[in-house]
């Protein structure tokens, strides 16, 4: 994907860009809070330098996301609009799930943008803040019965795998609620998407309900996985979330600056592209605003 | 030649001091004695040997020399710092005049109890993507120091040299699992709980026993029920796949003449019952959804792990409430029948007791103010929750206390010379608003909860307590109250004193039969978030204690913003003595 200055006037940003990162006078107070309550800590924090190299722009995917494929061709992007060169750090680990404190040692090292988050409100901490979404994807019931094309096709009886806490998931148990005792389907939450889809496929559960592109990355990944399609939601009405970057919350002139950005490359097609070379399951932006 | 003259004598004399350095540190280390069984079942009066220094859970020292009339006294004999950040909640072991820590980078060291000087010291390499933190507690059985760590390992080290016997890993750390407390050893058998078991890792955790030389796991034992079983169908009808929590996360304590572990598992998990699947309840007439082990005591047969009984707290908690902590072992009269108790408490503050032969519920003791529970059956201990309070998706409820509870890790102990129980508990509610929390793949962790902590509606400002309980009678016997929380476990003496620390960075002291604060030290490096400990070195008694931001109640800075801690998280062991 060759990386256009879609955004000249942004050019000048790298001038401010500098400024940003030079060493300036005493933080604010804020800023110099004692971790006690909502700051966390970095191992060995004291010994991170401020970075030097302004000229970049130091993002981070994590192979444990579905699309940080995706996620790296669109900071990619991000960068070029920025007229800044990609910095690209790989977060690789075999732990299955973190808290989310620590993301904060990973970005003080390696990274002033970690990609892939959704958009909650109220769901992250107050030291760090997101982006605007550059895609929006979908919460989706899946299934391996190609008599099941919509979630009515379900009988009552027959148990959903859905991975747990999520938005959809919330959703769904709320429907739930209001239905008559006999009429609810047994709901089974599962730790992760994977999870979830596993269910389906070793028989625990009919169907599953997980984030369309885990559903894409398994697909991409695993042939067992061919058989599994997406049923109509009705009548639920669908779930869908923007995705966008995760800043340390004192970053305000670079979030600016990556949310312009953004902007820029969803109006003029560069993010859809991105995400049609891939076949990846979202829209560029908010698909609400479009 | 007055010139050589000073040089030799200076050598002399700098010769002399380091041998009588060495000599110090070899007569200290030369002296410690392998810990037996017996030592075990009854130790030195001036050893602390394991979490709550003896089996029975108390928590209390026998010395006297710091006694109610000299404690004001009381002065700083020497400190050492500990690795700054992550959290500790560190429990010091001393043997034969040597204080054993953990430090969060998992450090371990040995001094000098008498001096602070460094003895020796191992690292345990934690992996990079496993982040330091303390440990609570460690044991410690003939000539080796049984740490627990963080990446789910237990290793030996000899107690004279640090020298590493074996390193045993004991569960994966990738898919969550993680030992944030010790073991406790009985029988020759280590007996370690797992925590971690959120949305990461489906089934629950577990109790494992190992061999104590070599750390071979010989039982495991499930905090969450399986099988077709009354118990295993206590889980809304989720499959074993689904079922979440249940962490083991507080080592247990035993009692020698059953060869029982009494250990408790904390709740269920997401807490809101509607995502973990315990709502809405199943029209299936065959299943509860009481989650059990979930917010139990288990006993455990040391030598076998059989689950010999089990009795549950509170069935089905939605609101993080654990019924992890501390099981002490109390021998007290009850209706006129002396009964063989263990006591324990949850976060909602409720004190119960139940008969530790036959698992027959005897008694509960409410505390902080609480609206969860509407009525305990005097019979049976089976509580009626007040429907009000349980969290449902697009709502906010108002819950007291808050989830990280009217009391939490914090040890209760209890002083055979009162018969009372002290307690350090903290008044606050919450308003609760289930949150979806997935904003990224990976980091989805949370409780599945927003809880804004707000004072409870009749709050007098003082947020902390120090509670004594007569267990004769149940009865109040005094009552501490401040502003800054309490945050330390409590630490009664023979010597009629109780000590315990707050969040505001103050180590104090009260008499333990009227509650008047005896002493107050200065304001230390952190607050006070751990386990105080007292034992003996060279004849004199020490009080120890460990500086350091460790969560738990320290979670209450909303309500008490005044308060402020130093950047970095600095951790300091703090010793105290009465002056030569």
């Amino acid at each position: 994907m060759p990386v256009t200055f879609v955004f000249p006037r942004l050019a000048g940003l790298v001038l401010a860009l500098t400024l940003a990162f030079c060493p300036a006078g005493p933080r604010p107070l804020a800023a110099q809070e004692p971790e006690f309550f909502d700051i966390p800590y970095a191992p060995g924090q004291w010994n991170i330098g401020r970075r030097l190299d302004v000229s970049q722009l130091r993002y981070c995917v994590d192979t444990r996301d579905a699309d940080w494929e995706v996620a790296a061709a669109i900071a990619d992007a991000v960068a070029g609009a920025l007229l800044l060169e990609p910095n690209r750090y790989v977060v690789e680990s075999s732990i299955v799930t973190e808290d989310i404190t620590r993301i904060y040692a990973i970005m003080l090292e390696h990274c002033d943008v970690h990609m892939g988050f959704k958009l909650i409100p109220g769901g992250l901490p107050n030291w760090v803040t997101l982006t605007r979404p550059y895609y929006e994807a979908n919460y989706v019931f899946v299934a391996t019965d190609p008599a099941l094309n919509a979630l009515s096709d379900v009988a009552a009886t027959r148990p959903i795998a859905a991975t747990m806490g999520t938005s959809a998931h919330l959703r769904l148990v709320s429907y739930l609620t209001a239905l008559p005792r006999e009429s609810r389907w047994p709901t089974y939450p599962m730790g992760s998407n994977d999870l979830s889809l596993e269910s389906v496929l070793n028989g625990t559960a009919d169907v599953a309900l997980v984030w369309a592109p885990s559903l894409w990355a398994k697909q991409r990944k695993d042939p067992a996985y061919a058989g599994f399609h997406v049923i109509d939601p009705a009548p639920l009405p669908p779930t869908a979330l923007g995705v966008g970057a995760l800043l340390l919350s004192d970053q305000t002139f670079l979030r600016t600056a990556v949310d312009e950005a953004i902007d820029a490359l969803v109006a003029d097609g560069t993010i859809q592209g991105i995400l049609d070379d891939f076949g990846f399951p979202a829209v560029a932006g908010e698909a609400a605003a479009q | 030649m007055p010139g050589m003259k000073s040089l030799f004598m200076l050598s002399a004399l700098a010769f002399g001091v380091c041998s009588s350095y060495a000599m110090a540190q070899d007569s200290v280390i030369d002296k410690v004695t392998p810990v037996t069984d017996e030592m075990l079942l009854n130790p030195p009066d001036g050893d602390w040997l394991m979490w709550r220094r003896t089996y029975n859970g108390w928590g209390y020292s026998p010395l006297d020399q710091i006694n109610k009339e000299n404690v004001g006294d009381l002065q700083l004999a020497w400190a050492w710092g500990m690795t700054p950040g992550g959290r500790t909640q560190e429990t010091p072991l001393v043997h034969d005049g040597v204080i054993y820590i953990q430090n969060s980078t998992h450090l371990i060291q040995a001094l000098n109890g008498a001096t602070g000087e460094l003895i020796w010291e191992y690292q345990h390499e934690l992996p990079d993507d496993v982040s330091p933190n303390g440990v609570r507690s460690k044991s410690i059985y003939e000539d080796k120091l049984i740490v627990s760590t963080r990446d789910g390992h237990l290793i030996a080290l000899d107690t004279k040299t640090g020298q590493l016997v074996w390193d045993q890993q004991v569960v994966n750390k990738d898919q969550g699992f993680a030992f944030s407390s010790g073991s406790i050893i009985a029988n020759g058998v280590i007996v370690q709980g797992t925590t971690g078991c959120s949305n990461a890792q489906p089934g629950g955790c577990f109790f494992t026993g190992h061999d104590v030389n070599t750390g071979a796991e010989i039982w495991r034992v499930h905090t969450i029920a399986r099988g077709d079983t009354p118990e295993g169908n206590s889980w809304n009808g989720i499959p074993l796949e689904s079922r979440h929590g249940a962490s083991a996360w507080i080592a247990g304590s035993y009692d020698p003449d059953q060869k029982l572990i009494f250990a408790g598992v904390g709740q269920p998990y997401p807490w809101i019952a509607e995502i973990s699947g315990l709502l809405p309840k199943s029209s299936d007439p065959n299943v509860t959804n009481n989650a059990l082990y979930t917010d139990s005591t288990l006993a455990i047969d040391v030598k076998t792990g059989e689950l010999k009984w089990y009795h549950q707290y509170l069935p089905n908690d939605s609101l993080d409430l654990d019924y992890v902590y501390e099981r002490l072992l109390i021998d007290l009269p009850f209706n006129g029948q002396d009964r063989k108790m263990v006591v324990t408490s949850g976060k909602i503050g409720i004190i119960e007791a139940i008969d530790r032969t036959t698992g027959e519920w005897l008694w509960a003791k409410e505390t902080v103010p609480q609206n969860v529970v509407l009525s305990i059956d005097q019979k049976t201990g089976e509580k009626t929750i007040n429907p009000e309070v349980i969290p449902h998706i697009g709502q906010t409820t108002f819950n007291c206390p808050a989830d990280p509870g009217g009391r939490a890790w914090q040890a209760t102990a209890y002083s055979p010379r009162t018969q009372t129980l002290y307690m350090p508990t903290v008044e606050f509610c919450s308003n609760t608003t289930p949150q979806p929390l997935d904003p990224g793949e990976i980091y989805v962790s949370g409780g599945r909860a927003t809880f804004a902590r707000v004072p409870t509606p009749e709050s007098d400002g003082n947020i902390g307590q120090v509670r004594a309980i007569k267990l004769t009678d149940q009865t109040d016997s005094w009552m501490y109250r401040q502003h800054a929380p309490v945050t330390s476990s409590t630490l009664p003496t023979a010597g009629g004193v109780v000590f315990v620390g707050t969040l505001d960075r103050k180590f104090m002291a009260f008499d333990d039969e009227t509650g008047a604060v005896l002493w107050t030290s200065g304001s230390l490096s952190n607050s006070l978030e751990s386990f105080p400990v007292s034992y003996s070195a060279g004849g004199k008694q020490y009080i120890a204690i460990v500086a350091n931001w460790a969560s738990g109640l320290g979670r209450l800075q909303s309500l008490t913003p005044e308060i402020k801690l130093p950047p970095n998280n600095p951790a300091t062991l703090y010793v105290f003595a009465l002056p030569d």
